[in-house]
């Protein structure tokens, strides 16, 4: 077996409108109307763009939070921020290389309309759409779909599955050499490169065909965030692209192996799937300034928006009327993602965190790095040579500082060792990747 | 009449023309080509054009492969991603999307439009359809449409609740104070809580109040349901009314309709549908649309008309023979009822009545275009015209170069773009803010 690790490590930008962290909305620097300003997130793109980073990637939530009011008054990008397909075809008209990767959730969605819609973005974008394929997590998000609660966990990934297996096949709906568009004998397309689907599965009836000839990509990106058993599982079958939370390097490379295990017993080569574990990034050229940014942002994080993020993640739940200096209180485990709550508490148990001591380790999560360019690029370079990287998902606590920051100081850095491109090579998301263009399920072989 | 306003004009979008044959003669294979549709809708711009107008199928848009492989009906690009894609290379135009109510979801619809008339800076516009192709049904887990009630109904509630949304947060209920922390005033936006027997959504939207505080809402309903719908939704009306005569009726019922509604007749806008092949003389338009129709293979023709009428087999039926008796079906009533009503007047065959479907409206020099324009408007049937294109980009270039100096020498028409969708339309923005909140819902 040749060695599969890639010569180069990826770069991809979770790019928030409001900045990544929580408080970042108010950083002097940050635009207030950020969340909806499309023309400061155009400015961020293409300098992501001229660095030559492979994708950016927006994140997504169908619902305003039903957190305690007094968090969500103090927070930006729950409250207000633009779809993720309509920004990243905006952004698809104004770039050309940079990947654009949305994400979309199957719980909350029809697969015809989702396929439908990254099939045309990877259209309009000559071939760089991505689908970050979500489950949705919260309650709030069923109860904007007429649902009066989040589909039970096991469901939801059942669902999943089968909204993959259908927009694949859609995707196939026209072979790739279907369409002749031959005016002198008016023929559009083969009639024998178009399918019809009919599909009937337990979640979704679809006939099919697509309205729109398959994608430049054969399949849009799939990126995948599993973390519990059932969302590896997902992940290990269909992601491409893997985002973890992993926060140290034992983790990330466990993780990286695990999910690279289960590509393979399910038949796939171990190139055909990318580890991407999340890193924010504040950098600068001497240490004590990058320190000093980084508490300038820190102390924008309102204390009680700092604990609101931790009754989120723990599934919603109010930490108000408990002691700040006591230990974190175990509660039920809610529908929401099971992996993050049992994260929490395991830290917690692990360190005999308090409340207090729990939301100061939240200011400074451990996938922060701050340093120097080198000091960050040193941080990669081990994750990235130890296995446990193919890539980053790069977030920014501030903008547009720490992107500039980054693109200005950490990527020359990374040139200089060898580790990421001068510039691209390709001109889709899966060249610059390096993943195959899938087959058609009815190419001939 | 006197007009007080100068004529909008939306184009019908398609990269490759309207005409089904209009791809074989220009823009062949540019249905996808995201470069084509950013320069036609700069050039829409440029011109002055009102707005985009992307009509939409959730299906390929014909049942029988002889014919829809031999047209553009098969493979288009989505409306919202388009549109998102033109609002960025563009700073004026309307940009308008067809969403069914039949198929999505409000939350979804309500979101995205807010969403593109962010990006956009306040040019999004909603066509409001419902679903009646029958392969749309079998997309989306169904073994037939709704029937015609139901679909409406579902539409009417569809329509309250994508506005409940929009109307969840006030224009000003983000103060994005930086000094305090405060980013929303909680008085601000308030739940929606629609709970109605095919929609629920509880909101709040998760998204700034849109510029245009509502996008522009585009309704083409003609059968007297959609008609009464259309009245009480509809900003701007798309009608396709087939003579001056037929749109003097639907404009009288169309005002009744609003009356019964509580509107006046100056709170929307219609606009007939004008597909105009132009030449620069009488005979080389007259060619034009000879050419283009001789470009219309025959199994083209035969479903043209079957699959607007729906619930028939045209199969091998003998193109120059009358038209037969059709049956009733569930499809969308108006239009198989003006087709067969046609029909049977003028005692045309099926390649007659086809050729009239395919995409040829009024045929003739600029004047001969603009004379009508100006007769429908005097008439008091147009606010301004949806136009459809038969091939590009001949047919844009002569519009543009041809019939609008034509409009604008006779005072129908000057550029007029407001900073908003809503502006260019002369249409009032709803305003909510968190003092009207307050005061509502104390």
């Amino acid at each position: 077996m040749t060695a599969r690790r890639p010569r180069r490590l990826h770069l991809n930008a979770i790019y928030s409108a409001a900045g990544g962290a929580l408080g970042g909305w108010r950083h002097p620097d940050a635009p207030a109307r950020a969340g909806v300003d499309v023309g400061f997130v155009l400015r961020q793109v293409r300098r992501l763009e001229d660095a030559a980073f492979d994708a950016v990637f927006i994140a997504d939530l169908l619902a305003v939070p039903d957190s305690n009011p007094e968090v969500i008054e103090k927070v930006a990008t729950v409250n207000d921020s633009l779809e993720p397909l309509t920004l990243l075809a905006a952004i698809s008209a104004v770039t050309s290389r940079i990947g654009l990767i949305g994400t979309a959730s199957t719980t909350y969605s029809q697969p015809y309309t989702l396929a439908r819609a990254f099939a045309s973005l990877d259209h309009l974008s000559r071939g760089r759409a991505g689908w970050n394929v979500v489950t949705s997590l919260i309650d709030a998000e069923a109860r904007n779909y007429g649902a009066g609660s989040h589909l039970a966990h096991g469901d939801r990934y059942r669902r999943a599955e089968e909204f993959l297996g259908v927009a694949y096949g859609l995707w196939d709906s026209f072979d790739d050499d279907a369409f002749v568009w031959d005016a002198a004998s008016g023929r559009a397309f083969r009639e024998d490169g178009i399918h019809r689907l009919d599909h009937a599965g337990e979640f979704f009836r679809v006939a099919g065909p697509l309205n729109i000839a398959r994608p430049p990509q054969g399949r849009p990106v799939i990126a995948q965030a599993g973390a519990s058993e059932a969302g590896r599982a997902l992940a290990g079958r269909h992601g491409e692209l893997i985002f973890s939370g992993a926060s140290r390097l034992d983790d990330a490379l466990e993780y990286a192996n695990e999910l690279r295990d289960r590509a393979g017993r399910a038949g796939r080569s171990a190139d055909d799937i990318l580890l991407f574990p999340g890193v924010s990034v504040v950098v600068a050229p001497t240490r004590a300034e990058a320190e000093d940014r980084f508490a300038r942002i820190t102390a924008l994080l309102h204390p009680r928006v700092a604990l609101g993020d931790l009754e989120y993640w723990l599934g919603n739940v109010d930490l108000t009327g408990y002691d700040y200096d006591g230990p974190l209180p175990e509660f039920s485990r809610t529908n929401q993602s099971h992996s993050q709550q049992q994260r929490i508490y395991d830290t917690a148990r692990r360190e005999n965190l308090t409340i207090r001591q729990f939301v100061q380790r939240q200011l400074r999560a451990e996938n922060t790095v701050v340093g120097t360019p080198a000091e960050v690029a040193d941080h990669l370079q081990e994750w990235f040579e130890a296995g446990a990287a193919d890539g980053f998902n790069v977030s920014f606590p501030a903008l547009p500082g720490t992107l500039e920051a980054f693109v200005d100081l950490v990527v020359p850095e990374l040139r200089r060792r060898g580790l990421f491109r001068e510039a691209y090579h390709g001109t889709t998301l899966r060249e610059h990747l390096g993943l195959p263009r899938p087959p058609s399920a009815h190419a001939t072989r | 009449m006197t007009r007080t306003r100068p004529l909008d004009f939306g184009v019908l979008f398609g990269p490759s023309g309207h005409h089904l044959a209009g791809w074989r003669r220009g823009n062949t294979g540019a249905e996808l080509d995201p470069g084509e549709a950013v320069r036609l809708a700069r050039q829409f711009e440029a011109a002055g054009l009102t707005a985009v107008f992307v009509a939409d199928v959730v299906s390929v848009w014909g049942e029988h492969l002889d014919s829809l492989s031999r047209t553009t009906r098969a493979s288009y690009f989505e409306p919202f991603t388009l549109l998102s894609a033109l609002a960025a290379a563009t700073e004026r135009i309307g940009l308008i999307a067809t969403a069914t109510t039949s198929y999505n979801e409000a939350f979804t619809i309500a979101r995205k439009l807010a969403s593109l008339d962010h990006i956009s800076g306040g040019r999004a516009g909603w066509n409001v359809v419902t679903s009646v192709v029958p392969l749309e049904a079998a997309n989306f887990g169904r073994d037939g449409h709704y029937g015609h009630t139901e679909r409406y109904a579902r539409a009417e509630e569809f329509v309250d609740a994508v506005r409940g949304l929009w109307n969840t947060v006030a224009d000003d209920a983000f103060p994005r104070d930086k000094e305090s922390g405060i980013y929303l005033d909680r008085r601000g936006r308030r739940p929606l809580d629609h709970r109605g027997a095919h929609v629920s959504t509880a909101g709040p939207l998760n998204i700034s109040r849109p510029p245009q505080g509502n996008p522009v809402i585009f309704q083409a309903g003609a059968s007297e349901t959609g008609r009464a719908f259309a009245a009480r939704h509809g900003e701007v009306i798309f009608a396709a009314p087939r003579d001056l005569a037929e749109a003097l009726a639907y404009r009288a019922g169309l005002d009744d309709a609003l009356a019964a509604a509580g509107r006046a007749p100056a709170d929307v806008r219609v606009w007939p549908l004008l597909a105009p092949v132009i030449g620069s003389t009488e005979a080389e338009a007259e060619r034009l649309r000879d050419e283009l129709n001789g470009l219309l293979h025959d199994d083209v023709l035969r479903r043209v008309v079957q699959d607007n009428v729906g619930d028939v087999d045209f199969t091998g039926f003998d193109l120059d023979a009358p038209l037969p008796e059709l049956p009733a079906s569930n499809r969308s009533r108006s239009r198989a009822a003006s087709i067969l009503s046609l029909a049977r007047e003028e005692g045309l065959t099926l390649r007659e009545l086809a050729v009239r479907w395919a995409g040829g409206g009024v045929v003739g020099t600029p004047e001969r275009v603009a004379d009508h324009i100006e007769r429908w408007a005097q008439a008091g049937v147009a606010d301004g015209f949806n136009l459809a294109f038969p091939s590009l980009p001949d047919g844009a270039d002569a519009f543009v170069d041809g019939v609008l100096p034509e409009l604008e020498r006779r005072g129908l028409w000057r550029p007029h773009y407001g900073g908003t969708l809503r502006e260019t339309l002369g249409l009032e923005r709803p305003g909510l803010t968190v003092a009207d909140l307050v005061r509502t819902n104390p």
